[in-house]
């Protein structure tokens, strides 16, 4: 299942004074089992872009084909093409409101209009596949849940509706480092175990680099780069310009390089890194 | 879906022209004294008159009209409704009856009273946006600060009643929002908010209101600790940065509303009313 965008324009409180241009032209598609961050700034423009990803918004001009179906015509069934693209969203208050954590998560389900036994199977499966044990949580009342537990049971919510293009929006903002990494940990398991596609925002670079395969940045409602996340991160300088940050690893490759060592322009993870400093290292020592 | 964009209440659009640079106090004495008169009008040549002042005021204040009028959307539908209301059920001795079927009867004088309420509400409507499209929150705050303090010496807390419905004022745009993000968030795990009857529809509404009304909760009690954080500690002993003076605009603008008032009084002795 794919997605394709066409020309898309979005402005906000359109036809008032007040009216913002949010999205400039965008044209871009998402392939099947792709893994793909969206990436940029603050009032970038990604969670607009993402919310025609799943019929939530609809284009004021240009076309989003989901699944080749056209969201704009009349005879589309929004709905259904909801079910199939998920959308996590950024704040969980506003998507979490059942009173216990399997209530929430079987809403989903239920709307589809699956019998009792059925969807209390994919509570059970949505909660295994987010890491919340069943017994323990399924009864747990929703506001006693930790930010970290909270996002994990909004992705199970979702999960639950078996979708099968996933849209993450910003699920760590506001999580303590540990909540962060239990969160991205279920996240990097989905991908490798169901191959569901997933597109992840995010305006951390720290996190996508070690998560995404491709990376589209964006900048003031246009895109400005779309590429392999390694491509991307070559042209690190362009990323800084428009405000966003780099990991912290690859400052201290800058650092090293203009001091003279030799490292290739492609690292990306702690790993990488450090290797292939050792390699350069080892090499001094040999000409030495 | 973007709820926001109709409405118009309480929000406010820049602008440099006269209307914009009154004292709001002048411009709250204003408003208030059109409402009293909007109350006693009962003729369309008084509302003829009305019509082309508030017009001049509008055009004055360079408000987009469009976007004025779109607040009145939601609305339309209570306007109509009211407008046979009044046809149905006003009658008096000399009215004509225009038809009648089964238990309903519509009489010309039902016809002009339905008129009539329904141009009330619609210049109630547009003399309040006009206020509140051109003066700040923080002006429109301190004008009715400044208004309802000689109340205080009877013991009525003007400073707080003013803070308390300048922030309800505020907590309607707020929840619109909120209410938007919640909706968004049901629609993407599969609810149809405009499928169903009307029992389906309204019971899809439960599960939007529970996170709205805990989100406020929260964001009241966020606002209460922020409030309390700058040290906020109601009327006593609060000073302002800026303080409001009248200018010779004002003077101006008073005498040219109480001529306006003058005018729509002899109108309304001459023209009583259009409901015989």
């Amino acid at each position: 299942m794919s997605i394709e965008v066409k020309n898309l324009c979005y402005s906000y409180k359109r036809g008032t004074p007040f009216e913002k241009k949010v999205l400039h032209e965008i044209s871009m598609s998402v392939e099947d089992g792709e893994f793909l961050g969206l990436i940029g700034p603050t009032q970038a423009g990604k969670t607009t872009l993402a919310q025609h990803f799943n019929a939530l918004m609809l284009p004021q001009s240009g076309k989003v084909l989901i699944d080749n179906c056209n969201t704009c015509l009349k005879n589309a069934d929004l709905p259904g093409l909801r079910q199939k693209v998920g959308y996590v969203f950024q704040n969980p208050d506003y998507q979490l409101f059942a009173p216990t954590v399997g209530e929430d998560i079987a809403f989903g389900p239920k709307n589809q209009g699956l019998s009792g036994s059925e969807v209390e199977n994919r509570v059970i499966e949505a909660m295994a596949q987010v890491g919340l044990d069943y017994e323990t949580f399924r009864n747990r009342d929703i506001y006693a849940l930790s930010g970290g537990q909270k996002r994990r049971a909004a992705v199970a919510g979702v999960l639950a509706c078996h979708p099968r293009i996933l849209i993450l929006d910003d699920i760590t903002a506001g999580l303590d480092p540990r909540g962060r990494e239990e969160i991205l940990e279920v996240v990097k398991k989905l991908h490798q175990q169901s191959m569901i596609t997933i597109i992840f925002i995010s305006n951390s670079m720290e996190t996508v680099a070690r998560l995404v395969n491709r990376l589209v940045v964006m900048n003031k409602g246009r895109i400005v780069m779309d590429g392999s996340t390694r491509d991307i991160f070559i042209r690190s300088d362009k990323l800084l310009e428009i405000g966003l940050e780099i990991p912290d690893i690859m400052h201290i490759a800058n650092r090293l390089r203009e001091r003279g060592f030799d490292l290739p322009p492609t690292l990306l993870t702690i790993t990488e890194t450090a290797n292939s400093i050792t390699d350069c290292l080892a090499k001094r020592q040999v000409s030495d | 879906m973007e709820l926001t964009k109709n409405i118009t209440l309480g929000v406010y659009m820049p602008g440099n022209t006269v209307i914009h640079r009154l004292d709001p106090r002048t411009k709250l004495v204003s408003a208030c004294l059109l409402i009293v008169l909007l109350l006693i009008i009962k003729s369309y040549q008084a509302y003829a008159l009305f019509f082309i002042f508030m017009a001049a005021i509008i055009l004055i204040s360079q408000i987009p009209i469009g976007y004025a009028l779109r607040g009145l959307k939601p609305m339309l539908p209570v306007l109509v409704l009211m407008w046979f209301f009044q046809l149905f059920l006003y009658s008096n001795p000399n009215a004509n009856t225009l038809f009648s079927w089964w238990i309903f009867t519509a009489t010309d004088a039902g016809v002009h009273m339905g008129n009539l309420i329904s141009m009330r509400v619609l210049f109630l409507f547009v003399v309040t946006t006009t206020l509140t499209l051109t003066t700040t929150m923080v002006d429109l705050t301190d004008g009715m600060d400044s208004l309802l303090k000689p109340l205080g010496r009877i013991g009525l807390p003007s400073h707080e009643l003013v803070m308390t419905m300048v922030i309800a004022l505020r907590f309607v745009l707020i929840l619109a929002e909120e209410l938007d993000k919640i909706v968004k968030a049901q629609m993407a795990r599969g609810v149809a908010f405009d499928q169903g009857n009307f029992i389906q529809k309204t019971r899809k509404l439960f599960p939007v209101f529970l996170p709205l009304f805990i989100n406020a909760f929260k964001r009241a009690e966020e606002l209460i600790v922020a409030m309390e954080a700058r040290s906020y500690a109601g009327s006593k002993g609060r000073t302002k940065m800026k303080t409001l003076h009248m200018s010779r605009v004002d003077f101006f603008a008073t005498g040219f509303i109480l001529i306006f008032t003058a005018l729509v009084v002899l109108f309304i002795l001459h023209f009583p009313t259009m409901i015989r």
